[in-house]
């Protein structure tokens, strides 16, 4: 037996580190559908407390996923600075959640401290904070990245164009884009879906955006967002890609169901270095989202949030320069209604951020949950508020391809003018010299995309 | 499906010259694992180009047939290429050489010679198309705003096609040609093309063969010939004289022409340095030398710019050898011992929703294209023609039976005596339609049915032989002799 | 008569003829073909995004960007936001993903084909999406009921589920289902008893392969629905689908719909996907087409 605790009289019992975890998390249809969750509030303040007590070394020391076992625990658990770990082992996820909210902490601490942290430490400490506290600490961290240009810096929003078409038509792709740039959207990278998985038409796709790119002197990326093997191929046989992408998950079956592994990822870090077309430094564009070991039957036990903090542990390791959560895509056996989904978003944003990932987000929900619109509406707001690195930019919000619907430059545009936060400095240099903002604001002939034609 | 690549040849028989290319064509999927399979060609290679040959004549309106296929030969064996190997391709007799009055037996003799499915073709329409394919023209459309006029030079005629986004939207030929005024060193005129003399004669330009011109008369014709092609395009009014040297009809409106590019081998003597002297003029024997000069200084004073030619002298012979070739939709209904199948006329079928929605409607339609198809190949005929579906873009099954149901009972009633029923469909429907028209047929006749491919009335089609028993190789051309 | 008479009568006539067809039908039906061929679908009320913009830069420009994709673009907009028929627009396309998720197939359909009705677990819709493990067992009632009317191994069984969208069936059913029955005939494939299962996720086909031992399961489902459609239909195809066949052993042909993969073109291609499955013994990843 690990822990027992007593909440409103009850007494209640946990055999292990991972049932405390799961229990403690916010409730989520994917940790119910894994038989793993609280069953009601009052287990769940248990486990709760029982998490706030345990020191971040009693964390450490019952690894949920071995390090023999698993090559996504090793690569966290050799990442964490040993130096700054051994100061702060002996705070309680209490007093690490008290620390880190406390005005003393600001950001270049709270950068600090991430490296001594483990994925599972973040994840405890994450079911420990409240949706405003979690917005608070997230804003406190910046985490900028550079790839041919840098996004991430304090009062900078950006978004990636997400111009997808669904039978991957080169014009239809070209016309999503130029209506995205009209909006001042594509400052963190213009990246494409594809439909077609061959070599051939990744190649295709990545030469129409790079020369969308050239034409019009652009300063962003491109990326086109297909398996890692055939982007790789892509580039070897001479595709431009400023990043490399790739969908992860938080452990090592998880990742082999995306036909993945750290080896893949190792060989095409070397690739992009070699003949990627981006100066970098970071040269990654990383993928993840809660549910997705569970739907691959390679959650081992664990809920799906500390699974999700492991993808960015792994993430972390390869410096990227974009992760985005695709939070709402996987449906609602994982995140049932908008509640959920606004959770896991400020959730997998502050994990992302205080593992100092350049961390986005997909506001998005497919038509079988219960969200709507307005909902992406108000977590787009909590999450500019929160610093997010970029947002996802789709034509009125519909992805034509992936069928769900995500942020829209409208939206996009809307929370920039809002919050006064502006597009990545170059790129906004940029949209000065196209005509399409002054001052901050979009002109005139913002959202009209025929003056790319 | 493996990797594929087809083999195909392109065999140019022009005026002046003769030239031949082999090259290779990769089929690679074009749809998602998750859609119904579709193959196009995605990648093409040139593998080899001959030199240029002087076409073999044996007096001015014949063909040497036997040297050409000597030449074909030759060059074959140069570039190590088996009859055998070659799966498309075309042969294309361009220029004033398909007025000879031996093209056409020679143009399907070579057709059989050069290969099993190497088609035979010739027309200035086509050839404008293939042409300003094989220049860069097409593709430069799809890169840029605005339309783009390749315009093919040679030595008999000049050979136009206007793109727009990747799409012909129309061509025009005109008797401009080096080689319709051959002379000497010292400007003796040795040759002056019929075609030319109304319009040398509205220009109050007095020549005739056997006469010596002067450097500065040859100039003045090069310079107003330049200024009728180039006036045409630019839409000026007031010089209609273009009209004495068009070949076929004008073009219904002419559009802004916002880019020129000149192939052929005008274009590739454009290149070189403005010719000086008469001597200079007539190095090969007539005066395209002063033609090119005089086209790409004319340039300047039209609002189009023009864009040099990826391919000059060869642009044809590419277009011919690399981008005739189509490739059917990859769910068909087609029966492998039927095929190949050549030079099968098509008759187009347009038909809209409405039709689809009601028997009568649809029986009258598909009446009146049979009784057209008996008038035009007769009652008895075996492979009369194929139908080309077009005009809707959605089929629902109850409007596929009707369909089926009129097309088999049409087409059996008119041509009795035919064992096969050739379809080819716009829309992606054929594996469906064929299945609904077999059930139909039961074998009498046949039933070929193609989709994905756009023909249009009066075109001819040459069907090849399966690719991975799932889709064939198509190619479509016009086969019209000017008379 | 030779050839070439044939060609020049012919290309006489045909000019002639061309000429009638162009001044009678204009170029509507060529812009239909473009509009397939770039994925713009015609299922959704299309309103007239050209003239959304007051001043576009470039009007011709603009109108064939829009009509190269289904995207919602050259929407135009107030300030930062977008303008009330757009938005309205999209509330709207919204409303029927939401209505085929939790509608119902119409009962006429599936008495036009003689298929009668079998449940899953799922018990009601909201269960459904939590527990996508109940969508994919019958109920005992639903096991006894097939073992009852249905024929034991059949080489191809066809099952119709709602899925993800009711609305799917509605639109879908009456075109690929008989193209799909005829296929099989062409194929002279012989085919078992087809039913209906609501409530069904893609691996009910499983819990089917137990029940009926059927050599090859076609199941044509509902897709979660886009706003572009809420009408998609997938078809999944398995070969000896059972208990812990994984998602990989199966062969989907999906977005079937008027304007993604034509419906009648999917069912006519779906009997040469089952003949091999059936000559190769396999299906999904495994299968060489």
């Amino acid at each position: 037996m690990f822990k027992t605790a007593k909440v409103l009289g009850q007494t209640y019992q946990f055999q292990n580190l991972k049932e405390v975890m799961a229990k403690a998390n916010e409730e989520k249809s994917g940790d119910q559908l894994a038989g793993i969750a609280a069953v009601d509030l009052r287990e769940r303040m248990a486990a709760k407390q029982v998490l706030a007590d345990l020191t971040l070394a009693e964390i450490r020391s019952h690894p949920l996923l071995p390090p023999e076992q698993d090559e996504v625990s090793r690569v966290i658990e050799e990442g964490i600075n040993e130096k700054i770990y051994a100061r702060i082992q002996n705070w309680s996820v209490a007093e690490l959640r008290e620390h880190i909210l406390s005005h003393q902490a600001d950001g270049e601490e709270l950068r600090r401290i991430s490296r001594g942290l483990s994925s599972e430490m973040i994840a405890a400490l994450t079911k420990l904070m409240s949706n405003l506290d979690l917005i608070l600490a997230a804003s406190k961290i910046e985490n900028p990245a550079h790839c041919n240009t840098s996004i991430g810096q304090k009062g900078v929003l950006a978004a990636r164009a997400q111009p997808n078409h669904p039978t991957d038509n080169i014009q239809g792709i070209k016309a999503s884009i130029y209506e995205a740039l009209s909006y001042g959207i594509g400052d963190a990278v213009i990246g494409v879906n594809p439909v077609i998985d061959t070599v051939d038409s990744v190649k295709n796709i990545m030469i129409a955006t790079k020369e969308v790119m050239e034409k019009w002197a652009i300063p962003t990326q491109n990326c086109v967002l297909a398996h890692v093997t055939t982007q790789m191929k892509a580039i070897q046989q001479g595709g431009p890609a400023d990043l490399i992408f790739q969908s992860l998950a938080g452990s090592e079956a998880g990742n082999k169901a995306f036909g993945i592994n750290v080896a893949l990822l190792e060989e095409a870090d070397e690739l992009m270095r070699k003949e990627g077309t981006s100066p970098g430094p970071n040269h990654w564009y990383f993928e993840t989202g809660q549910g997705s070991e569970l739907s691959s039957e390679a959650h081992a036990g664990i809920d799906q949030l500390t699974l999700e903090a492991r993808c960015y542990g792994l993430a972390r390791t390869y410096n990227p320069f974009l992760v985005n959560t695709v939070v709402g895509f996987i449906g609602p056996e994982y995140l049932y209604d908008s509640k959920q989904v606004i959770r896991a978003g400020l959730e997998d944003h502050f994990m992302g951020k205080l593992h100092g990932l350049p961390m986005g987000v997909d506001v998005c929900y497919t038509n079988h949950m219960k969200a709507d619109q307005n909902d992406m509406e108000n977590l787009g707001v909590l999450l500019a508020s929160a610093g997010v690195n970029f947002l996802i930019g789709v034509a009125m919000a519909d992805d034509c391809m992936l069928n769900y619907q995500s942020t829209s430059f409208h939206d996009i545009a809307t929370l920039r003018e809002l919050l006064g936060l502006r597009p990545a400095p170059e790129f906004e240099k940029w949209l000065e010299k196209m005509g399409l903002m002054k001052n901050g604001r979009l002109t005139e002939i913002a959202g009209d995309p025929s003056i790319f034609v | 499906m493996a990797e594929t690549w087809i083999t195909s040849v392109g065999i140019d028989l022009g005026t002046s010259t003769t030239k031949l290319i082999v090259s290779r064509l990769r089929l690679g999927r074009t749809s998602s694992s998750f859609s119904l399979p579709r193959y196009q060609i995605v990648e093409r290679q040139l593998l080899y180009a001959s030199p240029i040959h002087a076409t073999p004549l044996l007096q001015c309106d014949e063909i040497d047939a036997a040297a050409v296929s000597r030449i074909i030969q030759q060059e074959y064996a140069k570039a190590n290429l088996r009859l055998s190997d070659i799966q498309s391709g075309a042969v294309i007799i361009t220029g004033e050489t398909a007025t000879k009055k031996n093209a056409e037996q020679i143009v399907h003799s070579l057709a059989e010679r050069a290969g099993d499915f190497v088609v035979a073709t010739a027309g200035a329409d086509l050839e404008a198309v293939l042409a300003g394919k094989g220049s860069g023209a097409e593709a430069r459309s799809k890169q840029v705003k605005g339309v783009i006029a390749n315009v093919d030079v040679g030595g008999g005629t000049a050979n136009a096609a206007l793109f727009q986004r990747g799409n012909v939207i129309g061509t025009v030929t005109f008797h401009i040609g080096g080689r319709l005024i051959r002379l000497n060193r010292f400007g003796d005129i040795q040759y002056l093309s019929p075609q030319i003399r109304s319009w040398l004669k509205e220009k109050g330009m007095q020549i005739a063969e056997a006469q010596r011109i002067t450097y500065a008369q040859l100039q003045h014709i090069a310079s107003e010939m330049a200024r009728s092609l180039f006036g045409y395009f630019s839409g000026i009014e007031g010089d209609s004289s273009y009209r004495l040297l068009l070949a076929g009809a004008a073009l219904d409106k002419v559009p802004t022409v916002d880019e020129i590019i000149v192939s052929g081998g005008i274009g590739r003597l454009m290149e070189g340095p403005y010719p000086e002297t008469m001597e200079e003029v007539s190095v090969y024997g007539d005066f395209g030398p002063l033609l090119a000069h005089e086209l790409k200084e004319a340039c300047r004073s039209y609002p189009f710019h023009r864009i040099p030619a990826e391919q000059t002298v060869r642009a044809t012979v590419i277009g011919a050898g690399m981008q005739s070739t189509e490739i059917s939709g990859s769910t068909v209904f087609i029966d492998a011992k039927r095929l190949p199948i050549r030079n099968l006329p098509v008759l187009k079928l347009e038909l809209h929703r409405e039709d689809l929605q009601s028997a009568d409607r649809l029986h009258k339609k598909i009446g009146a294209i049979m009784d057209l198809g008996a008038r035009l190949f007769g009652s008895k005929a075996v492979h009369p023609f194929g139908i080309a579906l077009t005009g809707f873009d959605y089929c629902s099954y109850a409007s596929l039976q009707l369909l089926a149901d009129e097309l088999a009972a049409g087409y059996k009633r008119s041509f009795p005596a035919s064992d096969l029923l050739v379809v080819i469909s716009e829309n992606d429907m054929a594996k469906a339609l064929g299945q609904s028209l077999s059930i139909r047929c039961q074998g009498e006749p046949e039933v070929i049915c193609i989709d994905q491919i756009r023909v249009e009335h009066g075109d001819y089609m040459d069907l090849g032989e399966p690719i991975s028993d799932a889709m064939i190789p198509v190619v479509i051309k016009t086969l019209a002799f000017h008379d | 008569m030779s050839d070439i008479q044939v060609n020049l009568l012919l290309e006489k006539v045909m000019a002639e003829l061309q000429k009638r067809l162009q001044r009678e039908m204009p170029v509507e039906a060529a812009g239909a073909i473009n509009n397939a061929e770039n994925g713009a679908a015609n299922d959704r009320t299309l309103f007239d995004p050209v003239s959304m913009l007051p001043n576009p830069r470039d009007k011709e420009g603009l109108a064939e960007l829009v009509a190269s994709t289904p995207a919602r673009i050259g929407v135009w907009r107030t300030g930062t936001r977008p303008l009330t028929k757009t938005m309205l627009q999209f509330r709207c396309d919204h409303a029927a993903a939401v209505d085929a998720v939790y509608g119902e197939v119409n009962p006429t359909i599936l008495d036009q084909f003689h298929l009668f009705t079998v449940e899953t677990s799922f018990e009601d819709t909201e269960n459904y999406l939590k527990r996508p493990d109940r969508g994919r067992i019958l109920t005992d009632a639903a096991v006894a009921k097939l073992k009852a009317r249905c024929m034991e191994k059949p080489q191809v069984q066809v099952v119709v589920s709602d899925g993800l969208s009711a609305s799917a069936i509605d639109a879908n059913l009456a075109d690929v289902l008989p193209a799909l029955l005829d296929s099989l005939k062409a194929h002279k494939l012989s085919s078992g008893t087809p039913f209906f299962v609501r409530g069904g996720r893609v691996a009910a086909m499983d819990h089917i392969g137990e029940v009926l031992k059927p050599e090859v399961v076609v199941l044509l489902i509902g897709e979660r629905p886009g706003l572009v459609t809420a009408d998609s239909m997938s078809a999944y195809m398995c070969y000896k689908p059972r208990k812990g066949t994984v998602e990989s052993d199966r062969t989907v042909i999906s977005n079937i719909h008027r304007g993604g993969t034509p419906p009648v073109e999917a069912g006519a291609h779906i009997g040469t996907i089952v003949k091999k499955m059936l000559e190769q013994k396999t299906s999904g990843v495994n299968l060489v087409v």
